[in-house]
């Protein structure tokens, strides 16, 4: 999996290319907390990821429970296998999907 | 006794012919009677009553050297079913001639343009003959492409049986002289391989593979440690018996391109059995034979060593269907087994321990039985089942392994990732909890049904007794909040599958995903 962080300002997009599964989960926690502070407008871009298990949603789910103290959290660009999952497990709701 | 028939033998020689044949037989005192054709030119019915008569007081009488006119006669009456008839053999020299295959019992000449010839080993091979014409015969009858022999010669000393072959060019010779075929020979390979696997012969017709491996086991318990040869025995024996046909023999020499239809020859180790007997010998031609000295598949099959494992790897991908290297691992290794056990024994039987060169081939063999005995408790493997170190980084490929099945399924993308998911949150359960802090593994099984179509994935552990559906869901809305997302992984499998079950049994957590396509 490739993680690709931009800051502009308050906002930073997270871009994810590939599996976020057990194993690579880790790695994107470790990329959320380094972008967590100073960002109020925390974006993932999901147009290059293929997959999705509970352990990146674990992250995201931690990601969404700081920013919603602090500004807001969107996904965006979820495929149409991906969004399936998203749906059939209730995180469609949870998250804030564009 | 040898008793001579010459020219002709009708009703007006045939009462005389008898009584000198009665005659020298009194004389000779002997019970046994070879009559010999070779200068009959014919045979009436009259000279025929003679012949049965004979029987009647000689039963074990034979006739010799028949000529193919006199053969006729012999074969319309049916004499040639009354007693043992043998033809007068046609003399044919292989000198000059290409090897164009060899397989165990015997090697394959193209003598001219149409014909080849079997030269067999043994050189009593009337027998060795018969059979593989039988087992031909079988062959052709259950739907798998071969030649049968239509003449039987006499080569030098030795026996040997006719085939047509028109145009025709063994594998082996494709894919020396036109290594960009080699992918192609790879698939119709494998194509003719399952047509073999997948042909079901009646009981009995056949050999069973499994009793000639154990007695190769067995053959070993005096050379190797005593655990390990009773080991060896006890996994082989534990082989369940299958009724398909195996080749026994199936390397590319043995696979011929006749304009364009691919034929089988060399069938005399035809046999039923477990596929991991077959790829034991197909793993012992590319590989095994010249594993130590990698000159020997040039002069066996004309390609070199690198040539031969890329077949090798590639033939086995294509027949298990699958790219997962730990699957491709698991039934080399099996297949290595039997191929081991087989080449030390061979090697054994032929004074392989008389000679340096033979002592350290064997070694070089028995160390590597050993430590695959050491790691291996059964030679069955089955091209629906993974078995893994249940461990994190073994997810990728139990992954993998999964989703080709479900590709070759014709699976639409968005349920495979379902499943993937899935099957990442059961096995990395057990990878994380089933044996710690030991270690221990997983078996995956994928089951497709037709009605209604669905798929099934099956983990086995032995890990501690753990159900996983007996936890409370997580509240996703409460997530935000701090709530307890324990059990998420299991959760979501619930919401994507169609169905979970689990049970404890023999000892085994078994957990079942279903899902409908």
């Amino acid at each position: 999996m490739d993680i690709r962080t931009e800051r502009n300002k308050e906002k930073t997009v997270i871009t994810l290319t590939g599996r976020l599964d057990a194993v690579t989960a880790p790695e994107l926690e470790k990329a959320v907390n380094d972008a967590l502070e100073g960002t109020a407008e925390l974006v993932f871009g999901f147009e290059g990821l293929d997959y999705i298990s509970s352990a990146g949603l674990r992250v995201l789910l931690a990601a969404q429970k700081i920013m919603d103290k602090k500004g807001c959290m969107r996904v965006k660009g979820v495929s149409g296998p991906v969004m399936d999952v998203f749906r059939a497990t209730g995180f469609s709701e949870i998250l804030t999907i564009d | 006794m040898k008793i001579e028939l010459t020219g002709r033998i009708d009703s007006n020689n045939a009462q005389q012919t008898e009584k000198e044949i009665i005659d020298r037989l009194a004389a000779c005192g002997e019970n046994e009677v070879v009559l010999d054709a070779a200068g009959l030119e014919y045979i009436s019915s009259a000279g025929l009553r003679v012949i049965l008569r004979l029987k009647n007081t000689y039963p074990d009488v034979s006739i010799v050297n028949v000529s193919s006119e006199v053969y006729e006669i012999l074969d319309m009456t049916g004499f040639t079913e009354i007693l043992p008839v043998e033809k007068a053999y046609r003399v044919v020299s292989v000198e000059g001639c290409e090897e164009i295959g060899r397989g165990a019992n015997g090697t394959i000449y193209r003598i001219d343009q149409d014909n080849v010839v079997k030269v067999y080993n043994n050189a009593d091979a009337l027998e060795d003959i018969r059979h593989e014409r039988e087992v031909a015969k079988l062959a052709l009858i259950l739907g798998v492409p071969t030649a049968i022999s239509y003449d039987v010669v006499k080569v030098g000393e030795s026996y040997g049986s006719v085939f047509e072959l028109l145009n025709a060019r063994s594998f082996s010779k494709i894919i020396s002289t036109e290594p960009d075929k080699l992918d192609w020979c790879v698939g119709e390979y494998v194509k003719m391989l399952k047509r073999i696997h997948a042909t079901l012969v009646p009981a009995g017709k056949l050999p069973d593979m499994r009793e000639t491996a154990v007695s190769w086991a067995r053959f070993m318990l005096d050379y190797l440690p005593e655990e390990a040869g009773k080991k060896l025995v006890s996994i082989v024996e534990a082989v369940p018996h299958d009724d398909h046909m195996i080749h026994g023999d199936y390397h590319t020499k043995n696979l011929e391109l006749q304009n364009d239809e691919v034929l089988l020859i060399d069938m005399d180790t035809l046999s039923v059995g477990h596929p991991v007997f077959e790829l034991a010998s197909i793993f012992n031609a590319f590989i095994g034979f010249s594993e130590l000295d990698h000159e020997v598949i040039k002069s066996f099959q004309g390609f070199d060593f690198e040539t031969a494992r890329t077949f090798w790897k590639k033939f086995l991908s294509a027949y298990l269907g699958t790219e997962c290297p730990l699957k491709l691992q698991e039934v080399e290794n099996k297949a290595r087994i039997i191929g081991y056990t087989r080449l030390i024994r061979r090697s054994i039987r032929r004074g392989g321990l008389e000679s340096e060169g033979g002592r350290a081939e064997i070694a070089f063999w028995k160390e590597r039985l050993l430590a695959l005995l050491e790691k291996t408790d059964s030679l069955v493997f089955s091209a629906n089942e993974l078995e893994v170190a249940a461990s994190a980084e073994n997810l990728g490929a139990v992954q993998t392994f999964v989703d080709e099945r479900l590709q070759a399924a014709d699976c639409p993308p968005n349920i495979r990732l379902q499943v993937s998911v899935a099957v990442e949150e059961i096995f990395v359960n057990i990878a994380n909890y089933a044996y710690k802090p030991g270690a221990g593994s997983a078996v995956v099984r994928v089951e497709v049904a037709e009605d209604p179509v669905s798929v099934s994935i099956t983990f086995l552990d032995h890990g501690v007794p753990y159900d996983p559906l007996t936890g409370k869901d997580p509240d996703l809305k409460r997530a935000g909040e701090g709530g307890d997302m324990h059990g998420l992984g299991v959760f979501m499998t619930k919401k994507l599958m169609d169905g979970i079950a689990y049970e404890y049994k023999n000892g085994q957590n078994i957990l079942t995903l279903k899902k409908n396509l």
